[in-house]
């Protein structure tokens, strides 16, 4: 499967340009740009989970929103009834993630990479029937209640948007710089040689299983977080979020994005959602425009938004030397 | 009780057969997976629909609709899937999942989001006796369909020529074009009949569960499974693979109905850890 | 005794491809595998590195048997192969293909976090294959971008990176021009006097210029073992193999 090519200066560098968009954005919006941001940098993180399995390990999930329910439900659970502060939630749905992850890994890796994306709609479809008919979790009416972190002892409210939004920005540094170190890591160039040619590593000696295994652990621990960030924001979750839609609209979001370039996901994040956003607003039948762009991206725009952005650079490159 | 139950099971097994094999045996010949033929056995149903609507006649709804399917599969092969074959399989089947979108909302805007349904024809309206017990004569009818596609299909697959020539293609593509055989043809003619087959299970099925916008995705997981756990491109892995989770579905419904779906998943997992490739794959 | 196959025997349905095969390695040098098409060389190949099961007998590797083992675990002991049709890694570079190549040295704790080309010992490492195979001057190179006979090369380099106790070429030579195939033999020659090393091969001549000890194969079975000098010599081999009637 293709990825855009390795480019560790224009991924830091587009990274540190959407992140201080963010945070500009963020100081001059209003509340409406300001919760439609903290929506954008969610996604991004459920993007950017998407993107590195994709681009380092070749696998495409397509039953991914079924950790952004986990996390949520967890988050729900753990503050609710065992009243965890939320931000603590965060940091257990992580490893929940992790471990969870990794141990489907284990059994979904075997499969060649077409079954894989079969067998992961099928989890998250089977999740979200789950979590809908299930009463002890709220059912199709979901739960609420969730609150945002405590940091009244360090003078700030969470409650406000802009405080919230910032909180979310670090959040989303952090997860950037993590994968970003993983994806120069050893573990990081096996998963992309995994990707490009995995009898090859196999003969190596590198052990496939475990590197696919970890990456997809790795993936599904940063899809909890953003779940457990989306139910603080919005004070309630429902079986809606595992919904196989929103896997979906991850996948776009990372072929807008341009699949392996990890700051395009945010990126591809921002551009789809906000695009959807407005579109949804203006039609009924967005769905079917979203459908069809998607269909030509994937046929026309391989390396996605990343592609124009590293063709513009190099025209910049030339026009310079 | 059981009898009914074993019924029901047999019933939905041979719903999930005719939308697998067409799924299987296209994911054989192209090395993909179209994610919307979830979608062609709603927009069997919905055709359905319409024809019956407009002529009050069942049986000419369940004449057309399937071939009213298997017409937009050959548009949709001749349109789009013969030209995405440059772009990589990963891309090919991301494709399809962009098509469920198309295809949910194009059926919301010409059909509209309410549920309907189709009455089953006055001839298979009635139930019979079995065993002692009371069973709908219509559920045996879609028995009957599934029974006869698999043993239509068995034939051509195993006994005629045109099966011998997709047979080979699914085991080795190039050498069979190589032998002079026009495997796009092979290929066109296999997945406009795949999609009838999933526009003849929506528009049979259409008077025991409805006809509505959400129908595509419920039976695509299924579907799946069915063919990750039976083996791509094998008749047998389908038939197989529909049997098991026909029957693992609706005895678990009954028996463990909250657990169902786990009962399901652990199921496929086992077999995939012994088999990772399916039980019959011819990948 | 580096590696000892005994009573080797597959199968695919009704065909038999190996038919009780014994071969021992156990000296620092080369070894040639020769046989007409259909002689089961490549099955024998796979199944020593793991990518076949054997339907009979045993593979053992430096006294320990090795039958369970899987692919990457058998590489991690030392058996290592490059193969008839390049297998790289087309997206990367020449020095990337081998970074990937030396990374299987580290230990797993080790994969996280500090970036692959910060890390000097594998950058060294690196460098001297890159010298090793002739490659240096195209280093920051895609391999894609190199020509058949230099990606054949890349090819043996990917092999030889964690200096394997055993190295097995598959037709390292396949599709060469004379000159290119040259260059692989002296390259072979410089190695066979570190590594332990089985060829198979088509081209007659560079095997009787680089291995010491010959087998020879014919519809599954091993019909002859000896020196270059011996196969050539022998009536059976060029019987069955060339036909030539002396």
């Amino acid at each position: 499967m293709s990825a855009v090519q390795y480019d560790k200066q224009l991924r830091s560098y587009l990274f540190l340009a959407l992140c201080c968009s963010a945070i500009l954005i963020n100081i001059f919006g209003d509340y409406f740009t300001q919760f439609l941001l903290a929506e954008i940098i969610i996604l991004s993180l459920f993007a950017m989970s998407l993107d590195f399995l994709a681009g380092r390990g070749g696998m495409i999930s397509l039953g991914h929103a079924m950790f952004l329910g986990i996390g949520a439900y967890t988050t729900t659970i753990l503050y609710i009834y065992l009243s965890i502060d939320p931000f603590l939630c965060s940091l257990i749905t992580i490893i929940i993630g992790l471990i969870l992850g990794y141990l489907i890994a284990l059994i979904i890796t075997k499969t060649h990479g077409i079954f894989f994306i079969m067998i992961t709609l099928a989890l998250g479809e089977m999740f979200h029937s789950w979590a809908f008919t299930n009463d002890s979790l709220g059912g199709s009416d979901g739960i609420s209640g969730i609150a945002r972190p405590d940091l009244l002892f360090m003078g700030l409210d969470l409650n406000e948007p802009l405080l919230f939004t910032y909180y979310l920005i670090v959040w989303l540094i952090l997860s950037y710089l993590f994968l970003s170190a993983i994806t120069d890591s050893p573990l990081g160039r096996n998963l992309d040689a995994i990707r490009q040619n995995s009898n090859r590593v196999l003969s190596l000696g590198g052990s496939v299983k475990f590197y696919k295994s970890a990456s997809f652990g790795i993936s599904s621990a940063i899809a909890c977080l953003a779940g457990s960030l989306y139910a603080q924001l919005n004070g309630f979750v429902s079986p809606e979020l595992s919904h196989w839609t929103v896997s979906g609209e991850g996948l776009i979001m990372i072929i807008v994005g341009g699949i392996g370039s990890l700051s395009g996901a945010i990126l591809g994040a921002a551009v789809v959602h906000v695009l959807q956003h407005e579109l949804s607003k203006l039609v009924d039948w967005w769905m079917l425009l979203m459908g069809g762009g998607f269909i030509l991206i994937v046929l026309f725009m391989k390396d996605g938004l990343w592609g124009i952005i590293l063709k513009f650079k190099n025209y910049i490159m030339e026009k310079i030397c | 009780m059981l009898i009914t139950e074993i019924l029901n099971a047999l019933q939905f097994s041979m719903t999930l057969f005719l939308l697998s094999i067409g799924l299987t045996i296209v994911f054989g010949l192209m090395k993909i997976v179209n994610l919307a033929h979830g979608t062609l056995y709603m927009l069997g149903a919905y055709l359905g629909l319409s024809i019956w609507t407009f002529s009050n006649s069942f049986w000419l709804a369940f004449f057309f609709a399937p071939l009213a399917t298997a017409l937009i599969g050959a548009i949709l092969y001749s349109c789009l899937f013969k030209f995405i074959q440059r772009v990589d399989p990963m891309r090919q089947v991301l494709l399809t999942f962009g098509l469920i979108y198309v295809g949910l909302d194009s059926v919301r805007l010409l059909w509209g989001s309410m549920s309907h349904s189709i009455s089953a024809p006055e001839l298979l309206s009635n139930s019979i006796q079995i065993v002692g017990e009371t069973y709908p004569t219509y559920r045996l009818f879609v028995i009957f369909v599934g029974l006869f596609v698999l043993v239509v299909l068995y034939f051509l697959l195993e006994k005629s020529k045109m099966g011998a020539m997709v047979r080979a293609s699914v085991d080795d593509h190039e050498t069979t074009q190589m032998l002079g055989i026009n495997t796009n043809k092979i290929l066109f003619y296999s997945f406009s009949l795949g999609c009838g087959l999933a526009g003849l299970a929506g528009v049979t099925v259409a008077p025991i569960v409805g006809v509505e916008a959400g129908m595509d995705m419920e039976v695509l997981v299924l579907t799946l499974i069915v063919v990750v756990v039976g083996g791509p491109g094998s008749l047998k892995g389908a038939l197989v693979g529909s049997l098991l989770i026909g029957f693992i579905d609706t005895f678990g419904k009954v028996f463990f109905p909250e657990l169902a779906l786990i009962t399901m998943y652990a199921a496929m997992a086992l077999i995939l850890i012994f088999k990772p490739d399916g039980m019959y794959s011819k990948l | 005794m580096l590696m000892k196959l005994k009573n080797i025997s597959k199968s695919f349905g009704a065909n038999s491809v190996l038919n009780k095969i014994n071969i021992n390695i156990s000296k620092k040098q080369c070894y040639g595998i020769i046989g007409p098409n259909g002689a089961g060389k490549s099955t024998l190949f796979k199944i020593i590195t793991g990518n076949l099961l054997q339907d009979e007998g045993n593979i053992y590797f430096k006294n320990n048997n090795i039958d369970k083992l899987s692919i990457e675990k058998r590489a991690r002991l030392g058996i290592s192969q490059s193969f008839q049709n390049n297998s790289l890694f087309n997206e990367m570079t020449v020095k990337e293909n081998l970074m990937i190549a030396c990374s299987q040295s580290l230990n797993i704790g080790w994969h996280f976090f500090k970036a692959l080309d910060k890390r000097k010992n594998i950058l060294d490492k690196t460098y001297k294959i890159c010298e090793q195979i002739g490659l240096s001057q195209y280093y920051n190179h895609k391999s894609e971008s190199l020509s058949y006979g230099l990606q054949r090369q890349l090819e043996v380099g990917l092999a030889i990176a964690l200096h394997p106790k055993l190295l097995l070429l598959d037709e390292p030579t396949a599709g060469m021009s004379h000159l290119e195939t040259k260059q692989i033999v002296s390259m072979i020659k410089k190695l066979s006097s570190s590594y332990t090393i089985i060829i198979v091969e088509h081209d007659m001549n560079v095997i009787y210029s680089v291995a010491k000890e010959i087998y020879v194969l014919d519809r599954g079975d091993l019909i002859f073992n000896g020196t270059p000098n011996q196969v050539k010599k022998s009536v059976l081999v060029n019987d069955r193999y060339t036909g030539i009637k002396k």
